[in-house]
């Protein structure tokens, strides 16, 4: 195992999010922002609590796996497709790496971008509307294992794209959409039966419930249950960005 | 190729070269045959070959993300290796290769011959025993391209083994020790570049028959 290349490639993508500032990390953070003001603490008010808290604050944990969900899948997808159109990963592929350290390095590098972008967002919840994680293994170990989801969603993307757009095809149409009905402002409890049955079939869902679950306690489904989802999902993509990268599809000719 | 040789490798357009150079260091895939780099097979002892290799691309390909001084440091971290010798190593290279002054710029502010110069140290960071350039002086004035032959004879001489492809003939006279003329695919001949001018013909001569014929 290269450990030293593994945390080189680390350290790069850390860079990497640090030089681009004004375009990864403080656009979500202004949009959460938005979100409270205009959502939580303004339309807010007409709602009842929600789950035991204020809607303001039942918001906070959905808003926090939006950003995570985005900030993983678009740190892996552009610095991949970036790599292979400048050919900078060539660095990559013509030294002692591994397939799974070259992964590896760039989940891990997308797991601090999510880190970051989390706890700003933690700190703003604290700050604004007075809510704190209640379980904190419960509250970091959702955030590791979905950004590792949806880092090797992005890699698996960011290799299959032909063309810069075609990298946010999976957000437009995907990802976005089944994150905003995914639970991010509505509890599973405010849906009528049909689209609480429909909701099952959305992955994001078992993401934001474990994960709400964190700050209020409450959660529709069990969250050993959404934690196992998400586990298998994450573990399937793992397998296909590893055997992608193992056959060098798409890098090596 | 023998240990600390300077080899050319010639052959027209398409003839195959970059695409030898990609199956020695793992950026193309092979189906049969066999690449060994000292010794290592390329595909069963991957790690340890490319250790050895230090490639210098026909295209640049540095992280913009990145300083020049980083370009250097962090190629140095994928080859496994960190620490004061290794940004010793680096200030060393950008000292030798004149871009200490740079050292904190990124990539696109150097100018052509300047990156050229710091794709040579990037190749030499890990302290390979076999460096690969692939078309070095392509674009670079004469001056430059005079002062990287110093650079590339004083490497050789100092054990370092060289693979050398380029296009202009007069540079592989000059360098190296033995060539092959790659045609479609196949070598067609490999001879020290005595032996392959030793009737009196130039390179060019000889290059030119033996692509033109068959």
């Amino acid at each position: 195992m290269n450990y030293v290349a593994l945390w080189t490639l680390v350290k790069r993508e850390v860079i990497r999010s640090l030089k681009i500032i004004n375009q990864v990390i403080w656009p979500p953070i202004i949009t959460t922002l938005l979100y409270v003001f205009v959502f939580g603490l303004a339309l807010g008010r007409a709602i009842p609590s929600v789950q035991g808290v204020t809607y303001a604050q039942f918001l906070i944990p959905g808003l926090i796996m939006l950003q995570v969900i985005d900030a993983s899948y678009g740190e892996c997808s552009s610095s991949l497709f970036q790599g292979r159109f400048m050919n900078s990963i060539q660095e990559l592929l013509i030294a002692p790496m591994s397939a799974f350290e070259v992964v590896a390095g760039y989940i891990l590098g997308s797991l601090a971008r999510s880190l970051l972008i989390a706890g700003l967002i933690t700190s703003l919840g604290i700050v604004l509307v007075h809510i704190a994680p209640r379980d904190w293994p419960l509250f970091l170990g959702v955030i590791v294992l979905v950004s590792v989801l949806f880092s090797a969603l992005g890699l698996i993307f960011g290799l299959l794209a032909e063309k810069f757009d075609q990298i946010a095809i999976l957000t437009t149409f995907v990802i976005t959409p089944l994150t905003f009905v995914g639970g991010v402002f509505t509890s599973a409890e405010m849906l009528p039966p049909v689209l609480r049955r429909l909701q099952l079939f959305n992955p994001i869902f078992y993401t934001i419930d474990a994960f709400r679950r964190s700050y209020t306690g409450h959660s529709y489904l069990s969250p050993a249950f959404s934690i196992a989802m998400i586990v298998l999902l994450a573990a399937i993509a793992l397998a296909v960005i590893l055997r992608l990268t193992a056959i060098g599809y798409k890098l090596r000719t | 190729m023998q240990s600390g040789e300077f080899f050319g490798f010639l052959g027209p357009n398409g003839a195959g070269k970059t695409t030898t150079i990609n199956a020695i260091v793992g950026l193309a895939r092979t189906n049969g045959g066999t690449i060994r780099i000292f010794g290592h097979d390329n595909r069963t002892q991957w790690r340890e070959a490319r250790r050895l290799i230090g490639l210098s691309p026909q295209e640049y390909n540095f992280d913009r993300y990145l300083s020049i001084r980083d370009v250097l440091i962090f190629a140095a971290g994928y080859y496994g290796l960190r620490g004061k010798a290794v940004i010793e190593r680096a200030d060393m290279l950008l000292e030798r290769f004149g871009l200490t002054g740079h050292a904190h710029l990124e990539y696109t502010k150097l100018s052509g011959g300047q990156k050229r110069r710091l794709s040579l140290a990037r190749a030499l960071i890990h302290s390979p025993k076999l460096l690969i350039l692939d078309e070095p002086t392509a674009g670079v004035d004469v001056e430059l391209r005079i002062e990287l032959w110093q650079w590339l004879r004083a490497l050789n001489e100092d054990g370092l083994t060289i693979f050398l492809t380029t296009h202009y003939l007069e540079e592989a006279e000059e360098l190296c020790k033995r060539i092959a003329i790659i045609r479609g695919g196949r070598i067609v001949t490999e001879k020290p570049t005595k032996e392959l001018i030793a009737d009196g013909a130039s390179l060019q001569d000889v290059f030119l028959e033996l692509v033109r014929s068959g």
